[in-house]
């Protein structure tokens, strides 16, 4: 794409065509980001939910003054000759086809009331998409709410599979998440794939999260480089709400590392007293490889409970999980550690990702791993800090 | 057809062209066709932006991802 920008400069001067872009990404502030860092002003359409229907990218396309499409592979070096000198001005079939459509901004608190009478499928993803275009994080529920209704109603839709995991992926980086949002997400992205294998910016999506076996790329390791690179131009680079996991950051790879020698458990006795969620929300979300190859990857979510003013006591242990993982599983360790932040307590969300091949899969049968955190929390300003250790139950299917 | 009738037979068809725009992905790309009237949030600052804004320009769309 840098490769359209040089290529185009000087045409774009001669006010001969405009550059115009729509970007494929679940983010916005991301695809900000990489114009600013490529210094690229073209105007450009944000596409999260893929309405545009393309199964790959990317795509070039030739539009002429009337808004035909003239070609879809165009490609810079052949602009001039098969496209640029072209007159399409006086072509018969131009002014035919091209009606001037009426735009009317979606009313959406309107529609949600009109929603009582909608019967097709059609009338829900509408809705739905305009609420995730349009609406803002408190229109999430009711996005949810009428991709599912269309789902009901067309069952066998990839499109609104792969929407209703659009917008609860949305609404888990929302204040208004809902328990197992991410998982969820990636649970209807994979049955969308399922429908229809070819589709790749489906596919796209469920690899930026899952394991590296299944990465064709990086997808967001430009992502440092593009901040050191603005900041080195005296510039403030984009910032980013939602910064990229470590399975956006992660690498490909041809093999998921192993190494589960001496390692003891931590609490093999069962001692330490368990914190029910009392104090510590962890969610998890287990991303299967979109390639069925066996290889998960495991994203955990660990919130100290706002309610009870809880907070991470750094001046303890760091926090660990021990994963009790059987023989046959392929992991890189049974047991992680969250290195403590410098300061003495907070109560920032942590997140902790590893790769796992359990074994046996693909089976019939799924297979459950047992799996404990332990962690040093504190309760109240200035509380009692306790240390603690939650059960968890790993499910692969 | 209640009014369908009573109106010219391309306005019936922009409608119903409509309808799928917004509410299907199946919109086909065909060279000699017009490009669809999809609207989409502007990256710069989320307001409705549509390739019919750029109408009387020649235009190279470029579909892409940062990734």
């Amino acid at each position: 794409m840098p490769g359209w920008h040089k290529a185009t400069e000087g045409l774009q001067d001669e006010d001969r065509f405009q550059m115009v872009g729509i970007i494929q990404e679940q983010h916005p502030d991301r695809a900000r980001l990489f114009m600013q860092w490529k210094q690229m002003d073209w105007p450009i359409m944000i596409d999260s939910l893929d309405l545009l229907g393309v199964s790959g990218i990317p795509i070039t396309l030739a539009i002429d003054e009337m808004g035909i499409i003239r070609s879809k592979r165009m490609h810079p070096e052949s602009l001039e000759s098969d496209f640029l000198s072209h007159n399409y001005r006086d072509s018969k079939d131009g002014e035919k086809h091209v009606k001037s459509f009426p735009y009317t901004p979606p009313n959406l608190e309107q529609q949600i009331e009109t929603k009582t009478s909608f019967s097709s499928m059609g009338e829900w993803m509408s809705l739905g998409n305009d609420l995730v275009l349009w609406g803002n994080q408190n229109h999430l529920d009711e996005a949810v709410n009428a991709y599912q209704q269309a789902l009901t109603l067309s069952p066998d839709s990839g499109q609104a599979h792969f929407s209703l995991g659009v917008a609860l992926r949305r609404r888990y980086e929302s204040p208004g998440r809902r328990k197992d949002d991410f998982q969820n997400a990636v649970t209807y992205w994979q049955q969308a794939l399922n429908i229809d294998p070819n589709q790749y910016i489906w596919r796209r999506r469920i690899q930026q999260y899952g394991p590296r076996l299944d990465k064709p790329y990086s997808f967001y390791d430009w992502v440092n480089h593009a901040r050191e690179e603005i900041l080195e131009q005296g510039a403030q680079p984009v910032p980013l709400p939602v910064e990229p996991s470590g399975a956006e950051f992660a690498v490909p790879s041809r093999s998921l590392l192993n190494g589960t020698e001496s390692q003891s458990e931590p609490d093999s006795s069962g001692r330490i007293f368990r914190d029910s969620g009392e104090f510590i929300h962890i969610e998890q979300t287990i991303v299967a490889s979109s390639k069925k190859d066996g290889s998960f990857r495991v994203h955990f979510t660990l919130r100290p409970i706002a309610d009870k003013k809880a907070h991470w006591n750094n001046e303890s242990d760091d926090l660990k999980l021990w994963v009790s993982a059987p023989k046959n599983a392929v992991i890189p360790s049974r047991i992680f550690h969250y290195p403590n932040p410098e300061e003495a307590t907070d109560s920032r969300v942590r997140r902790l990702e590893f790769e796992i091949n359990p074994g046996n899969i693909p089976s019939e049968e799924p297979v459950s791993i047992p799996a404990y955190f332990l962690y040093n929390v504190c309760e109240d300003v200035n509380g009692t800090c306790f240390y603690r250790r939650q059960d968890i139950s790993l499910e692969f299917k | 057809m209640r009014y369908g009738l009573s109106i010219a037979p391309w306005i019936a068809v922009t409608f119903l062209t409509m309808d799928c725009f917004n509410s299907l992905s199946a919109l086909e790309l065909q060279v000699g066709k017009p490009f669809p009237n999809l609207r989409l949030p502007s990256l710069k600052d989320g307001s409705p932006m549509s390739i019919q804004d750029f109408r009387g320009q020649k235009v190279v769309l470029h579909v892409f991802a940062s990734w």
